[in-house]
Formats: structure tokens, sequence, C-alpha cells
């Protein structure tokens, strides 16, 4: 072996340590859901096969949410209206699905477009006023957050629409082997979204942006241009949550949604994500929206109070973020 | 973009600036507060005060609504902003039955006329203000009764249910648990759990799923009203239980009338929201108008609704 | 001139006395034995390559960090501050090198923020305050500053000066200032010299970290020279050569690199051509013009304030200029963001790498290949074997120094970060490389280093526009050097004519003209 090859394997053994590192980090989301899985195991029906199938029918609007939100935190931005926004996502494609003489298939498929279109739109208007008025984006979509809920209740003039295609209603509650459809459509989603976090020059960027703007942007990227798409990607993702959020409850109104947005940004943030930006993965935005699924249904379970239940989750989101902190100074040692 | 930030704030101004109000000297003005339009209930309650304007045509209304359920703040803005442009009557569906009674005791001392709808205010806050108020709304506690014990009838004694309650701490809330209760005790009920999903269907869905698994053999539900039915039926339905657990719920809003005609939602309880805040106003008129000053509790309809009422 | 105070005698008791210190962090052996002491009214230099420890010494004088062994006796008593505030009722005030100001507050406010003058229920006394901060920046000679601009308006020098008040308005008995020159201009730097004299007479002992041993050599007593975690040699300066402490910082004799003059003509083709370029912030229409060569280091010199990194930032599009023109090649553009300046074949070493520079977080091979993704990648796919491959030639070629290509820049020491700011342009075969303040925080090994990789780009062909406050750098590198004064060019220096007096005359004419703009 000459000298070349040994240097290479030396560089190679340090990558893996590296590796180990990044893997840790995320094993510390990892070991937090399996503690509270043991933890909540010795409750009678836990574990239970139609439970299982429960809690996956649970999670998956917050981490389809959710995987929107990384995006969007990962470059040092918050989307507090996508709550709102998957209301009017609902009630426009509520709207679309129930329009009089359209065949089943081809009002389902259209109201998918248009709520992925309205989600785009919100999410255009999101990423433009904050990227080009350089505006918070906290305050940003506070703002949309009303607009949104206004326009869904405009246009439903605050009536729920029900009555969705059967096909669509039973779609909704399809599962295979235990597994609800509409959680292995949101696994797919984090696939792509980890894909293009990882795997792509656009991750890449988006990351370097939410570490250091300036230095992005002086590399000459368009910091104007990414900070859009963060924003227009979770606009996609809260127009299929919609979509999701009608196959599961076989209704839109315009007043659903309230409070989804706190959810996905704890799921976010209990996973891993830095709230300030650039660190953070959809991996652990996974884990994080299964942390506050089983908590939800394990409290419930337990047969704890209602009050108790909310008091032990906001400890167990300041719990998760300690605990990161300590992850951090592990990994770094 | 200098421009541009020129309009945004001019707009901004605009907004804010409370255009004057001024109303015709001969109609009497009647401050209507609602709750929460977001609401359909609310909403079609409001519709039927427009109506009932368009078709009285004495008097002129004012109507103010809330952002959401909880938001006392807008309420109390809206009836100090009313003593302030001197209307002669509030109608008023309190959000909070003691945050409320404060402005409304200025109110009453202002020497406007006040009658109290939906919700009623809290007695002992209402002592304590030295305010002596009547109340126009329906019994929600015997209306939840009528709900539960139609449940209690098609179960039959010793029948395992449970309870989906609205927001802790609304006084409607608490009435219709309240009503329910009398149903489970009266119906010698078996209650195994009662939880709050705060009015809203996509919780009801989880915390329903959630008790199903922890109780597998639940056989009825009560739900504190109908937007919570839908969540409830929709978990009934994804655990193949169609059939074997029944529900009943409040409001007979329209998305229910779908599952009532399947027999998939037992009963539910109209309380005529439409006509409710029209009557209030109706009230308040004849006490402007010099008629006797109302007293105690001037209860309205409530009905309860079964499939066959469905056609 | 410093010198002028009476030097501290050699029999007086010290005021602080190290011994044995020892800290690790981790497995990494931060400290390995230090000891030195500190003779009241004494200035004295700690100076050591970075990474040899010095920072970490203050952090356990200031009470940061605790040791982990040795003594620290402070007035004959052992001294172990757990906080900040421990060292400061000691009377041991730091002025940090990276700044710890508060930018929206008054300079009043910054001033006097650890003892707020207060009136009744714990309302700020303004007056006091006003009065108290007044007094502070006379002391120091910074009569011209308003107490109540807010901290944010300064520049860069003027929030040293402002650290300095600050550190001095408690008693102090002991000052230690790390670094302070680094962002000064020479006659700031001799204003600052003058109040450190001031302190001396006054009996304040000061530890003086820098890397500019001429510094080290007009106001020190005395030095000691730290390397790897230990203390190698204190001596009397008055005993001491420059190449006795760069042997002893080093640990072996230093390439003669410093030092090598060169001999390179400057007429190759014009690679970038100026025309009245107006920054933004520049106060009047001429603008600047120059014209810059393949092959040629062309030196931008000038006070702070100057508009040299308005320049360099206007060139490359990072601040659109007001007007004039830029040619490339002969060609006329008009770059409307760093994106389309990139693409023509220009790279900007900024002034500021953490700020600018550097992703710190972000592994060195990201960093690398910050500017060049489309090198490393297909269809927008990244391709990690082959950016792997790229940052470790990169690597190489300018010697730096790290364990993985994964791991975060923020681990490397300061010289080895610049030398990745460098790479990240290197990565995309530039034409012309702008550079700002290339040096800035790096030792004296890792500057010799680079000086010779800039020299081996401009052999190579590329055109290297650098700007530096550091006088020597620019004479020891550049083949001409253009002296900047309130945005424009004041004078032009040929090599042959190279000398800080001749330089620092342009730099100061305007100054001189005071009054007529």
């Amino acid at each position: 072996m000459d000298t070349t090859d040994l240097t290479t394997a030396q560089a190679g053994s340090k990558t893996i340590a590296t590796t180990t590192k990044t893997v840790l980090r995320e094993a510390g989301i990892g070991i937090a859901l399996i503690a509270l899985i043991i933890v909540f195991s010795f409750t009678p029906h836990f574990l239970s096969s139609s439970n299982v199938t429960n809690i996956l029918t649970q999670v998956t609007i917050n981490l389809v949410l959710s995987i929107g939100m990384t995006f969007v935190i990962l470059i040092g931005g918050i989307d507090l209206s996508v709550g709102s926004v998957l209301s009017f996502c609902a009630v426009v494609a509520g709207t679309v699905m129930t329009l009089p003489g359209l065949d089943p298939a081809v009002a389902v498929f259209l109201a998918t477009i248009s709520a992925i279109v309205a989600g785009i739109g919100f999410g255009l208007l999101n990423g433009l006023i904050s990227a080009w008025w350089a505006i918070p984006s906290f305050i940003v979509t506070l703002g949309t957050l009303n607009i949104a809920r206004g326009a869904a209740l405009q246009v439903t003039n605050a009536s729920t629409i029900y009555s969705f295609p059967a096909a669509f209603n039973a779609f909704g509650s399809q599962t295979f082997y235990g597994i609800p459809l509409l959680f292995l459509i949101a696994l797919v989603l984090v696939a792509i979204g980890w894909f293009v976090l990882t795997k792509t020059v656009f991750g890449r960027v988006l990351y370097g942006i939410g570490n250091n703007e300036e230095a992005a942007r002086l590399a000459g990227h368009n910091v104007f241009f990414y900070k859009v798409a963060a924003f227009t990607i979770c606009g996609v993702l809260v127009g299929i949550g919609a979509i999701i959020y009608m196959a599961r409850l076989n209704i839109a109104s315009p007043i659903i949604g309230i409070g989804f947005e706190l959810n996905a940004i704890a799921a976010v943030i209990i996973g891993g994500t830095s709230l300030s930006g650039g660190r953070g993965s959809i991996v652990g935005t996974l884990l994080g929206a299964c942390i506050i699924g089983v908590l939800a249904n394990g409290l419930i379970l337990l047969g704890l109070s209602d009050f108790m239940r909310q008091m032990i989750t906001g400890f167990v989101i300041i719990l998760a973020v300690i605990l990161d902190k300590y992850r951090e100074r592990l990994t770094k040692a | 973009m200098k421009f541009a930030r020129l309009i945004a704030a001019s707009v901004l101004a605009g907004t804010l600036a409370m255009p004057a109000a001024s109303y015709a000297a001969d109609k009497p003005v009647v401050g209507l507060v609602m709750k929460s339009l977001a609401n359909e209930f609310f909403k079609n309650m409001l519709e039927g005060a427009k109506a009932h304007e368009a078709k009285r045509g004495d008097y002129t209304l004012k109507a103010v609504g809330m952002q959401s359920e909880t938001d006392v703040e807008t309420q109390i803005n809206a009836i100090e902003s009313f003593i302030t442009q001197k209307v002669d009557a509030i109608v008023v569906a309190p959000s909070d039955s003691r945050a409320l009674v404060p402005p409304i005791k200025r109110a009453v001392d202002a020497g406007i006329t006040v009658v109290n709808f939906d919700v009623a205010l809290d007695d002992k806050a209402k002592q304590e203000a030295g305010l002596k108020l009547a109340f126009v709304g329906p019994d929600n506690r015997e209306g939840a009764k009528m709900a539960g014990d139609a449940l209690a009838k098609k179960l039959g004694a010793g029948a395992k249910v449970v309870i989906i309650e609205g927001n802790p701490g609304a006084d409607n809330a608490a009435q219709r648990k309240l009503g329910f209760m009398d149903s489970v005790t009266a119906g010698k009920l078996d209650l195994l759990d009662s939880r709050t999903a705060h009015w809203e269907t996509e919780e009801a869905n989880t915390v329903f799923s959630n008790m199903l698994t922890a109780h597998p053999d639940i056989q009825g539900v009560m739900a504190a009203n109908d937007s919570m039915v839908l969540g409830v039926v929709k978990a009934i339905e994804a655990a193949g239980k169609t059939g074997k657990i029944e529900v009943v719920g409040f409001d007979n809003i329209p998305a229910v009338q779908p599952l009532l005609k399947e027999k998939k939602l037992l009963a539910t309880v109209d309380q005529f929201g439409q006509l409710m805040a029209a009557n209030a106003i109706d009230k308040a008129l004849g006490v402007v108008a010099g008629g006797k000053p109302l007293e105690g509790w001037v209860k309205t309809d409530i009905k309860l609704v079964t499939s066959d009422d469905v056609k | 001139m410093a010198g002028a105070a009476a030097p501290a005698p050699a029999g007086a008791a010290p005021v602080i006395e190290l011994s044995g210190v020892k800290k690790r962090f981790g497995g990494v052996v931060a400290l390995n034995g230090v000891s030195f002491s500190l003779r009241p009214g004494e200035v004295h230099a700690l100076v050591g390559e970075n990474g040899a420890g010095k920072s970490t010494l203050i952090k356990i004088l200031c009470g940061i960090i605790q040791r982990d062994a040795g003594s620290i006796t402070l007035g004959g008593e052992t001294y172990d501050p757990h906080t900040p505030g421990d060292a400061k009722k000691a009377g041991i005030q730091v002025v940090h090198q990276e700044f710890n100001l508060l930018p929206y507050l008054s300079v009043a406010e910054n001033i006097c923020f650890e003892d707020m003058p207060r009136k009744a229920f714990g309302m700020v006394d303004y007056p006091t305050l006003y009065a108290k901060a007044r007094k502070a920046l006379d002391a120091i000679g910074l009569g011209d500053v308003d107490v109540r601009r807010p901290v944010e308006s300064l520049g860069v020098a003027h929030r040293q000066l402002v650290e300095i008040a600050r550190a001095l308005m408690g008693e102090s008995r002991i000052l230690i200032l790390d670094e302070p020159t680094a962002t000064l201009t020479a006659r700031e730097t001799e204003r600052l010299f003058q109040i450190i004299a001031a302190l001396k007479a006054k009996g304040v002992a000061v530890v003086f970290v820098s890397h500019h041993l001429n510094e080290v050599f007009s106001i020190c007593d005395r030095v000691t020279v730290l390397r790897n975690g230990e203390s190698v040699m204190t001596a009397d300066i008055a005993g001491t050569t420059t190449d006795q402490l760069v042997t002893n910082m080093v640990g072996r004799q230093l390439a003669a690199a410093m030092a090598t003059a060169r001999d390179l003509d400057t007429g190759g083709r014009t690679a970038l051509s100026l025309r009245n370029l107006r920054h933004p912030a520049s106060p009047h229409a001429e603008g600047v013009s120059f014209d810059l060569h393949y092959g040629e280091i062309l030196g931008i010199a000038g006070l702070v304030g100057s508009g040299r990194t308005e320049l360099l930032r206007s060139i490359f599009a990072a601040d659109l200029p007001l007007s004039g023109t830029i040619e490339r090649d002969g060609q006329p553009r008009r770059y409307r963001n760093p994106k389309q300046a990139i693409r023509d074949g220009i790279g900007f070493v900024t002034e500021d790498r953490k700020e600018e520079g550097l992703i710190l977080g972000m592994a060195i091979a990201a960093n690398v290949t910050l500017a060049s993704l489309r090198k490393v990648s297909r269809l927008g796919l990244l391709d990690k074997r082959e950016e792997t491959r790229l940052t470790r030639a990169l690597g190489d070629e300018i010697r730096l120094k790290y364990g993985d290509t994964a791991d975060a820049v923020s681990t490397l020491s300061g010289g080895n970060q610049q030398k990745v700011v460098l790479a990240k342009w290197l990565a995309n075969n530039p034409k012309i490389l702008l550079l700002d303040e290339p040096t800035r925080g790096v030792d004296v090994g890792a500057k010799a280093e680079i000086y010779a990789l800039l020299r081996g780009l401009s052999e190579k062909g590329l055109a290297l526009l650098i700007v530096s406050s550091e006088l020597p750098e620019l004479i020891t590198l550049s083949d001409r050097i253009l002296v900047m004064s309130k945005h424009r060019i004041a004078g032009e220096v040929a090599r042959a004519d190279f000398s800080e007096e001749r330089i620092l005359n342009f730099a100061y004419k305007d100054e001189r003209n005071h009054g007529h703009h």
C-alpha cells in the first residue's frame, strides 16, 4: 500500500467519525422517542395495532406541515400562517370538489391541484414580501395568517363544506398492514425533503443562507430566490396537508387548522432544528412530529386530565430543547 | 420601493381611522355584540338579525363580531364604543360570563337598555357589581339533557358512554356538560371518560380515536357541538365501528344533516340560533319603546332533532 | 512617546504572578504550564502564534473560564475568579478582541453599562450618564465623538476606543488589551499608545497582546512568548531582538519570505479598469479611477473610513455603485449582483471573514465549494466525492492544516480559516482577486504562507487588488500602491518610491486641508 492510499484510508475513517457524530445527533431525538414509547407501553392498548394506526394517522398532518416548516426555519424564517392557509386551501379544494356535475375522479384531481396552487400563492406572498422588503417573516406571516383566515371565511361565508366523493373519503381511511395510506404519503414527502436538503445544491445553499446570509450572497447566491423558494415549498406542503385533512375528516371549513403552526414549529424544534436557522434536518423533524403524536396519544391512554396533558406537553417541548443543548455540547467535544 | 411603503402606510392609517358614525335621528340604534362570526352558528344568527332589521325597518342595527371564540377584548371594546356612540340598546352574547359584567354595568349606568342573550352572565358577578339584568336565551343544560336522554333511551341503563366537551371555561360548554351528566345520572349510564376537544373537528377526531383505544367498549358519545360530531363519526368509521356506537350532538348545523339521514348521528339539538338574536332585539326594542323591563330568565325555544326530522 | 514614562523597577513586588497554569478542553491541551508576572506600572507584551494559548490565558485571568492547575496570586493572595464580575472587582479589566458592545445603545450607555447612574425609582440619570461618558472619552482623547450617538453608527476603530473607555471606567490595577491595534490606523494606534503611557504612569499594569512586533518594541517594557500553551521566554524588551521573538514564537527560523523584494513588471494586459466609480457612501461624484493589470499586485492604503472597503464592494457589486464605469478586459460591464461579478472571474476576500467570508458552522468542504457549486454538481445534485477531491486538492495547494474536509470550519485557527476563504475563490479559477485585510487576525507563520501564496497567484497571471491597514504588508506585497483618502485616490506610489512616510503623507493629505469640501 502506498502513502496516498494510507491518507485516503485515514481520511475515510475520519469521515466515518463525523458521520457517527451526525447520526448521534439524530439518535438523541430517536432515543427520546423510544423512551417515551417504552414508558407508554406499560399502559394497556398502547402498542395494539389499531392504536399504532391511530397515532400514525394523527401524526400525518402535522408531519406534512413540519416538513415545509423545516425549510422555512432552516433559512432563519418562520411561517405562522400555515394553519390559516391550510384552512384556505381546504375550502378552495372543498369548493372545487363539490362543484356540481363533475366526475368524482376529475373533481378530486382538480381539488388537489387547486389546494396546492392556493398554498403556493400564499407561500409566494410570504416569501416575496419578507424577502423584498426585508421584513421579519414573523410579522409577514402574522399578517397572512389573518388574510388567509379571512379569505377562507369569505369564500365559504363561514360555512362548512361536506359530502365529498365516497372514493375520496375511503381513500382517507385506507391502510396497508395497519399503516395509514396518508402516513405513507407523508413519508414519501419526508424522503423527498431529506433528498433535497442533503443531496442537492439547492439544499446546500439553503443551509448556507441560514447560517450566514451575507457570506452566501457574496459567494454569488441569489438569497432572494432561495428565501422565496423556501416559503413556496412550505406553501406546497400546506396545500397537500389540506387535502390530507379533507381525506381524513371528510369536511373542509374556514375554522379548521387553528394552532397548527405552533404544533409544526414544535415538531421542527424538538427535532433539533435551530430556530435561528442553518442547522437541522428533516429526519429530526419526522422524529419530532412522532414525539408530539405519541405524547398526545399516550397521555390520553394514561387517563390524565386534559389540563395535566397540556402541562406535560409543554414541559416535554422545553425538555427536548434543553436536551438538544446538551447533545450539541456532547457532539462538539 | 419607498413609494410602495408610503402607500402601505397610508392604507394602514386609513384602516385604523374609525369612520365617524351617523345615524338617522328618528330610528333607535341597536348595538349587537356577537361571538365569533367564523362560527357558522353565530354567522347564521347574525344573518337572522339582519333579515329581522330589514323586515321591521324601524331600527338601525350595528353588529360587531369577534375573531375567535375566546376573544373577550374585542367584545369589551365593542360595548365601550357603543356607549360612546350613545346607542339606544345593546344586545350582547357574552364570550365570558364574568369579564363582561363591568362594561355592561357601565352601559346600563349610561342609560342604555341592555339585553343579555345566548350565554347568561354569572349571577354572582352580577350581584357583586350591583347589576340587575335579565337573560334571554335557551337552556343549554336542558338541551343537552334532551340529547343525552335520547342516547340513554336508545342504549338502555348501564351503557358505556363518553363526553366530548367544548372549551373549558366557556359557560355553554359547562352547561352542556351538566346536561349530559344529568342524563348519565337519570339514565344510569356508565360514564367512562370526559374530555375537551375545544369545539374542533380534527381535535375531536384525535381525542375520540384515543378514547376508543383506551375504552374499546364505548357504546355512546355525547359531543357538545356538531363540529366535534363530524370528527367523532369519522373516528368511528376509521375504527370500523359504524352502527355500533351511537352519537348525539348539539347545534344542528347543515353538515350533520347527511349523518342524521344515514343514522350515523342519533340526535342533535336545535336552539333556533337564527332567531335568537332577533328575538333578543325585539325584547330590547320593547323596553326602549317604554315597555316593562325584563326580569329573570326569558327562555327561548329548543328542539331535539333526529333522523325523523330530516327528509 | 510611551517610552517617556519611567520603566517599572525590576525589584518591585509583582501585582499578579502566575505559575504553572494549565488548562485542557476535553482532549485538547490549551495551556500546559504558563508562568509570568506583572509589575506595577509596566507594559508587558504577550506574544505567540494563534493557538499558542493567549486567548485561553486571558479568559482565565478575567474569570470566563477556570484553570485546571497552577497558581495565580494577586497582590499576594490567591486569585481564583469564577465570573467576569469577580475579575472586575479585583481590578482586572479586559478589552477583548471581539467587541462586546451593544450596537443599538448610545456610546454613553455602553460606557456606563455596568454601573448606570440612577435617580429615584431606578430611572437612569442621563445628565450624569452623559457627563461620566464624556469624561471617559475625553480621557482617551476621543473629544470628537458625541456620547449620545448609537455605537452602531461608529466605525470599527472608534468602537475599539469606546471599549477601552468602558474598561477604564472601573478601578483598574491591571488592564488587558487583546489585539487592540488590529483594526486601528497608524494615527489611532499612536493615540492608543499615549493612553497606555498615561495609565502606566498611574501605576496600572498593562498586558498588551499583539501580532505586531514593532508595536511590542515601541511601547512594552517586558515580553513573554507563548508557544503551544507554554511560556517559553520572558525578557526585558531592551535586551531582545525581533529575530529572537519570532524564533521563540514559531520554534523555527521563519522563512525569509516576508522580506523578499520582488521584481515584476506591471506591463501585463489591463484586467480591470475603473473610471469614476462611486460608492453610495462617497461624498463626491468624481469617484475612483485606475487600471489593474494581469500579474500585478496593486495595494490600496488609506485610513479607516477612507473608502477602501467600499471601493472593493462596489467593484464586486456587493454594494451597487452610484455611478462610473467598470471595464473588464476592455469590455464595459455593469454587474447587478456578486453572482455576475463571480461569473466574470472576480473573487472577493472580505474584511470580516466571520461575518461575510465563511459559514462557520458548516464543513470545510462546503465552504470551499460555496462559490463554485456548479463545478461539484450535476443537474442540481451534489457530487460529494468530487467536492471532497476538490477541497483536498486546494487544501494541499494552499497548505491548509485540517483534520477532515467534513469538519466545521469553526474548528480551524484564524490563519487556516483565512486560507479556506482563499480556497473558496481559487476553486472558481478567478482572474481577479479583491482582498480586504487578507491577514487580519492571522499569526506570523500563516501570514508568511499567505504572502507566498498571493505572490504565487500573481506570478500565475492573476490580478490582485489588496486593501490593508498594515503598511509593511502592502510594501512587502505590492507592485504599486494607491493611497485613498475620503473616497478618492489621493496618490499613487511606485515600488521604487515605497516608504511608510510617503504613503502616510498622501493618506493624511485631506485631513490637513480640512474644511473645504
